[in-house]
């Protein structure tokens, strides 16, 4: 009792216990709270790779608005895309937030990225060349992204709990925006049926390796039992993996799609999902910074990031003139 | 032509953002963003944020003009428990009202009897 009266009086180490028994009673940690270095690095980590991630998620939906086939879905393709980088400006911010203690702002997130030394997820890295993918996008790197956000909604961390409410609240948008796209192809021609299939050839390994390896033995690195212990999330990559096939693989075969893995099936003994495992090394090369589409994409980026340094820095003289 | 990063801190302050979603409702905080001054503080969050919800008010706040609790003075208040100040704090009132209302049975229930 009397230690949280003189908290400043407190040394690293019961500081640190002080901490562990906040999260524990389920407190949530803000900004200028004290907090382990180890905490503060897991959650720069995660969160600056998340809102990177949003932005550059953006991309290969963004390649379909000039190309949706009707009014109506250019609207809501834009609309969604706009959604993707207001959700990358929330958490860049709330990433931000963390490294200001370390002397580090946007600038260097962005620097980061640019140098491939900050990753974003591997889905990102892929092409996307017809109008199935822009569904399968929708419908299912959405909803496995959706699964992932919602687990961590209750976050030790107040900053990036609050920033995922709002970012669930407009996914569920884009969950039936990615069900209206997907329905439609389904329904359609024997052409646009063959083309929602071909999509999903080329995303299914994908989507499996979006929440990540089962352990650290197929990577050789993992930081999800510091995650766990840091109660910034409360499952694992498998179960995430186990709930997205539970939920997507009946509706996938409802709407008469092959599921591109003969040998997946449910063991109801163990209750869970057997499935032939993705490529890890493959997995390995594209969030390092070699995917199909991870040069062009970045380039994209960071030559818009360049070419509107100018404003930026118009804004900025506006300020000073307005103080001086 | 790499040019001086440290140049974009000076000018780009962290503001707080605050909306009010309907008459009636109190006024709320949302998020913080990044803005050179308040104009582009209040274009920006309508921009980035209320695209889809509804907001009749939304305040924009230089975060440096808030005092905010250091971690003490939050741990401080977490130890204050005045129960005589809550309506908790007044828990044992059923019962003792059940006691007289029992007694009181008793005793109107004498008084049949006697009369």
């Amino acid at each position: 009792m009397i230690e949280q009266l003189t908290f400043d009086v407190l040394n690293d180490e019961q500081k640190y216990q002080h901490f562990m028994e906040r999260i524990n009673r389920g407190e949530k940690i803000e900004a200028d709270d004290w907090m382990p270095d180890d905490y503060r690095q897991a959650l720069i980590r995660l969160i600056s790779m998340h809102g990177i991630s949003e932005i550059m998620g953006a991309l290969p939906e963004k390649e379909w608005v000039p190309k949706a086939p009707t009014l109506n879905r250019k609207l809501a393709i834009m609309a969604k895309v706009q959604d993707e980088m207001g959700h990358g400006q929330l958490l860049l911010r709330v990433a931000e937030d963390l490294m200001k203690p370390l002397g580090k702002n946007r600038d260097n997130i962005m620097q980061d990225l640019f140098s491939k030394r900050l990753k974003f997820h591997n889905v990102f890295h892929m092409p996307s060349p017809t109008w199935g993918d822009a569904a399968v996008i929708a419908w299912l790197v959405d909803g496995a992204a959706i699964l992932s956000q919602t687990m961590m909604l209750d976050t030790s961390y107040g900053p990036y709990g609050r920033a995922l409410k709002r970012i669930c609240q407009e996914e569920s948008f884009h969950a039936k925006h990615g069900e209206s796209l997907v329905l439609s192809l389904a329904e359609g021609t024997d052409k646009q049926k063959q083309m929602l299939q071909e999509a999903v050839n080329r995303w299914w390994d994908a989507l499996l390796m979006f929440f990540g390896p089962k352990s650290k033995n197929e990577t050789g690195h993992s930081n999800v039992d510091k995650n766990i212990k840091y109660k910034l999330r409360t499952k694992t990559n498998e179960q995430l993996r186990q709930e997205f096939l539970t939920k997507y693989v009946p509706k996938m075969k409802l709407i008469g799609l092959d599921i591109p893995d003969k040998t997946i099936r449910f063991d109801e003994d163990k209750q869970e999902w057997i499935y032939k495992e993705p490529d890890w090394n493959e997995f390995k090369k594209i969030v390092s910074g070699n995917g199909p589409k991870t040069n062009e994409r970045l380039h994209l980026r960071q030559s818009s990031y360049e070419q509107n340094e100018w404003v930026r820095e118009a804004l900025g003289h506006i300020s000073s003139a307005a103080v001086g | 032509m790499k040019k001086d990063h440290h140049e974009s801190d000076a000018f780009y302050e962290e503001f707080e953002v605050f909306s009010k979603k309907k008459d009636g409702s109190p006024i709320q905080h949302q998020f913080s963003l990044l803005a050179p001054n308040e104009e582009m503080a209040l274009i920006m969050a309508k921009e980035n944020f209320f695209r889809r919800e509804p907001a009749v008010d939304i305040w924009v706040v230089k975060r440096s003009n808030i005092r905010k609790l250091a971690q003490s003075e939050k741990e401080a208040l977490k130890k204050l428990d005045k129960p005589y100040r809550e309506t908790k704090g007044y828990a044992d009132l059923n019962r003792r009202w059940r006691a007289f209302k029992e007694k009181g049975k008793d005793e109107w229930l004498k008084g049949e009897k006697e009369a």
